[in-house]
Parts: structure tokens; C-alpha cells; sequence
């Protein structure tokens, strides 16, 4: 049995969900599928407050958001498939999904990929031991499943995201011994941040870079270098931030080409002013599309639902350009600001739009 | 990079069987792949295809742009085979895994 649907969106996440509001809004019928049993995606176990979002969204909570944007779609035609995940494709095109039991296919009119980014390891010497983990994983954690993953804990890498996690973990009573930072200077662009994890006295430690972990079955000892001297800390959780990278298999299965762009998190599927990919039925939206803030990623999911219903002609190309217009305003308007080289690594992704770096992948 | 250290962790493979592999003129991911087993673990390489990349850069020169991509099969992440074998006729047209399969009128021949 093949399942019909005008809209399938692939990650119920906030760009998905984003997408999925623009598409069901307007009558579509729309499926969502989520590997997850509970929708929102990444957004879940975020307890910072976002302050940059797009109208109308006021200033609140990570998980607050997720529920806002779960909530305004009830009272739509939207089909969730939770606990379902994409495994690949059929030949004929259509989509394979399985509930674990079984595999069926799944006959979209459209496609929006939204699964979201993965955070990058970082190796160092025994970085395998069970007590190094990524901040992420640390977050989920204390916020999702409310575990507290260790009792002393350094933290590598100082962006914004390590800082938020850095104060959720003391906030629950993990020791922070140090935030450790190769470059000579903080990433975090929020400057808030780092004052609050001055006031809680938690050190900040710059051009330093752990050099090997040690420990007997689990972490118990790290080594961290500074120019001239190694320092020995006794800690049971190591938590690293590597950076975050798109998640591509969806799209590698789908047979789009590909594109790089550093600031972005390095290779994503190559894409156009819609958020469209080179295959014709195919967009994509979140962090699949590039690593960027909230507020932006949220944006990014509604480009591409509005041209869904353009192409599906359930609003004029009229009222469809004035949107899109609107849409790419804003998104300037946040990204551009806050993160100026994201927003010109995007501008010069799409204008590569028509000479990707890698294409033509899935020869079957 | 110290040499001891795992690159893929799903398969125990560390910097130095990388480098191994570079020095007999591995210059992909698939390259690499081929000669340690490195990706081929339960993960299908989600971990270790930033840090292979990482290290290649480091060895060769060549920018990560210039490092394409390992191929990413069917399945996207691990699937008990009874449940891939779902309804059989339309599990052989599944791309990837049975397309080395030839079929007649739906059915393995
Ligand atoms: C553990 C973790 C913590 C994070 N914390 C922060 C933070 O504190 N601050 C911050 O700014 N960013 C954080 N991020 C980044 C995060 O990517 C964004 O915050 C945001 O959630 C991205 O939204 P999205 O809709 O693009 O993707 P996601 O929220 O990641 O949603 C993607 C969804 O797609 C689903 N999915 C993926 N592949 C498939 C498939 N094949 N089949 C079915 N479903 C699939 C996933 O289950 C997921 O629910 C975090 C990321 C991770 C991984
Ligand atoms: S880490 Fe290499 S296959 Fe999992």
C-alpha cells in the first residue's frame, strides 16, 4: 500500500514544523515523519532563552518554543508519523518508510528534508572512554532526561552553545573545572553569557587544548595543554563542543548535488532562493540547509513551504513573491547581524546553485 | 595528531592505520574505507567522516571542499532485515541494496 500525501517533511523539528505550518495553514495535506516518539526535535532540551525570532514569536524558552510551534498546528490537517523513520528510496521515487515492523513507501507531491545537524567529535588521545561526550549529549541529558552525566566536568570549546551548556550543567551541580578554549580568545558572541560563567567563578582557560584523557574503564583524569606548561584535572565528564555538520543521507538518497560551505558546517546539499534542491520536488529547511541560529532556522522553513504551495497552486505567484520577499528580509535582518559570515556563506551557496562541487552521486 | 588516537571509533581504527592508508594514495573517505574498514561500523560513518576528512587535510593539503563525500547507502541507519524484507516483491525494488539483484516481472530471479 502506498501512502499519498501533497507535503511530506522529513524531521519534526523547528524548521520542519516551520514548514509544516506554511504548507497546512493553507490546506495542504501535510505528513510529518519523525524518528523520535516526541515532536520538536533538538528544541526539546533547550532551556536558554532565544531572544532573536522571527515575528510573531516573542522572546522565550527552547522547549517553549517547540510547543508553540506544535500547538499552532492543531487545528490543521497534519499527519505525524512519530517513531517512523526514512530509511531511503524506492526506485519508482516514492520514499520508504518504516515504523520498525514494517517498510512501506510513502508518494509525496513535494519533499522538505528537514533533519537537522549532528555534532562533530573531537579526538584526542582515549576520547572513546565512556564519560567524553558532546555538550549536546550533556544537554539532553540533564534537560530531557534529567540524568546529571557526572559530578566534575570541563568543557572544550567556548561558543555560545558550550557556554549554555556549561550553565545548565551548574545550574544542576556539576562542577565546572574549566572551560577550555584553543584560540586566544571566547567564541561566544553573546557577551551575557560569559559574564554569567565569570560570576559562578568557573575558569575560562584560552589558548589551551586538552592533550589526552586517561582512566580505567571510564574518564578519570584529563591532561590540558597551554603553551608552557600541561595541567592534570581529576574529572568524570569530558563534554566537547566540535561543531555541529548538516545531516545529508536523506538528501544523498534523494540524488541532490552538493555544495561547501565552511561557515555553514561544511558540505550541504546545494540549493536556491526557494530552498530548493536540483531535484526538482525536493527542498529542504533547519540546519540541513546550514548551521545558523534559531531565529534564522526557523525562516528557512518557511521559504520553502511558500513555494510548496506556489507549485502546488494554492496561492498565486503574486502573493507567493510578496511572502518570499518578506521571508528573505527577516532572514537578513537576523542572520546578517548577528552572524554577517553566515549570511554571505549563504548568499554565495545559492549563487553556486547551478555549479555544484558534487553531483550526480547515486549512480545505481 | 597523535598517532594513537581513534578516528573511528566503531571500528577501532586510529590516526596512524589512516595515514597508513594516505600513504598508499587513499585520497577519499571511500578510499580509506576500502583499505582499514574504516566507516563501516553501526554508525556508517555519522562519528568518524569529519575526523577522516580532518585527516587527510592534515596529510595531503587538500581542502576539505576537495574532499568529497562518502557514498551513503541504503539503509540511512540500521534496520532489522526482517523488517527491511517488509512485503518482499516491493522490497526488490529497493535502490542500493537489491539493485545488484536482477529481477523478472517483480520477482528474484
Ligand atoms: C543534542 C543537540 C543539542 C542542541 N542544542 C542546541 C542549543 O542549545 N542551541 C542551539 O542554538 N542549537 C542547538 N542544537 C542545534 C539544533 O540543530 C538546532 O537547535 C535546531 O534544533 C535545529 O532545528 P532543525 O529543525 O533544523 O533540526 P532538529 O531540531 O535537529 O530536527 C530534526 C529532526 O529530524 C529527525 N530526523 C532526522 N533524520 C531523520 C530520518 N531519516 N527519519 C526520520 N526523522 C529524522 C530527527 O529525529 C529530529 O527530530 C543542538 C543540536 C543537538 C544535536
Ligand atoms: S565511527 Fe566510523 S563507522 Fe562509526
Amino acid at each position: 500500500m502506498v501512502m499519498e500525501t501533497d507535503v511530506l517533511i522529513i524531521g519534526a523539528g523547528p524548521a520542519g514544523l516551520a514548514a509544516a505550518y506554511e504548507t497546512a495553514s493553507r490546506g495542504l495535506d501535510v505528513t510529518i515523519v519523525d524518528e523520535s516518539i516526541s515532536k520538536g526535535g533538538q528544541l526539546c532540551q533547550q532551556t536558554q532563552i532565544l531572544r532573536t525570532l522571527p515575528s510573531p514569536f516573542l522572546a522565550m524558552r527552547g522547549y517553549e518554543l517547540a510547543n508553540t510551534l506544535i500547538n499552532q498546528l492543531d487545528e490543521f490537517s497534519v499527519r505525524y508519523l512519530l517513531g517512523h523513520r526514512m530509511i531511503g528510496t524506492y526506485k519508482d521515487g516514492s520514499i520508504g518508510i518504516t515504523d520498525e515492523t514494517n517498510v512501506f513507501p510513502v508518494n509525496p507531491k513535494k519533499i522538505i528534508v528537514a533533519t537537522g545537524a549532528a555534532e562533530k567529535a573531537v579526538p584526542f588521545p582515549k576520547w572513546t572512554l565512556p564519560g567524553v561526550i558532546t555538550v549536546g549529549a550533556a544537554q539532553t541529558l540533564v534537560n530531557r532526561d534529567f540524568v546529571t552525566p557526572g559530578k566534575n566536568a570541563v568543557i572544550i570549546g567556548s561558543s555560545d552553545f558550550a557556554m549554555d551548556v556549561a550553565i545548565q550543567l551548574s545550574d544542576v551541580g556539576v562542577n565546572i573545572i574549566g572551560i577550555v578554549e584553543s584560540l586566544p580568545k571566547i567564541l561566544a558572541r553573546d557577551a551575557e553569557k560569559t559574564e554569567h560563567i565569570m560570576q559562578r567563578s568557573i575558569p575560562l582557560y584560552l589558548r589551551s587544548s586538552i592533550k589526552e584523557a586517561r582512566g580505567n574503564g571510564e574518564v578519570e583524569e584529563i591532561d590540558i595543554q597551554f603553551p608552557d606548561r600541561i595541567m592534570t584535572e581529576k574529572v568524570d565528564l569530558v563534554c566537547v563542543d566540535g561543531g555541529r555538520t548538516p545531516i545529508l543521507d536523506a538528501f544523498y538518497q534523494l540524488g541532490c548535488s552538493f555544495g561547501f560551505q565552511e561557515e555553514l558546517g561544511g558540505w550541504l546539499p546545494q540549493y536556491n532562493e526557494f530552498l530548493q534542491t536540483d531535484c526538482k520536488d525536493v527542498f529542504l529547511a533547519g540546519n540541513a540547509a546550514g548551521i545558523s541560529s534559531q531565529g534564522a532556522l526557523l525562516i528557512t522553513g518557511r521559504i520553502p513551504g511558500v513555494r510548496v504551495c506556489e507549485e502546488l497552486n494554492i496561492i498565486s505567484k503574486q502573493e507567493a513573491e510578496h511572502e518570499r520577499a518578506s521571508h528573505w528580509k527577516e532572514l537578513e535582518n537576523l542572520e546578517a547581524k548577528l552572524f554577517p559570515e553566515k549570511w554571505e556563506a549563504r548568499l554565495n551557496h545559492i549563487k553556486n546553485y547551478a555549479n555544484p562541487l558534487l553531483k550526480d552521486q547515486f549512480i545505481s | 595528531m597523535d598517532k594513537t588516537t581513534i578516528i573511528c571509533r566503531c571500528e577501532e581504527i586510529n590516526c596512524e592505520e589512516i595515514e597508513e592508508a594516505i600513504g598508499h594514495d587513499a585520497r577519499t573517505f571511500d578510499d580509506i574505507k576500502r583499505l582499514t574498514r574504516c566507516g563501516m561500523g553501526p554508525c556508517q560513518a555519522k562519528i568518524c567522516i569529519s575526523l577522516v576528512a580532518d585527516v587527510i587535510h592534515e596529510q595531503t593539503g587538500s581542502h576539505l571542499h576537495e574532499i568529497p563525500l562518502p557514498r551513503m547507502r541504503m539503509p540511512i541507519s540500521p534496520i532489522k532485515l526482517e523488517t527491511l524484507a517488509t512485503n518482499s516483491t516491493t522490497f526488490s525494488s529497493v535502490k542500493s541494496v537489491m539493485d545488484e539483484v536482477e529481477l523478472e516481472e517483480g520477482k528474484v530471479r
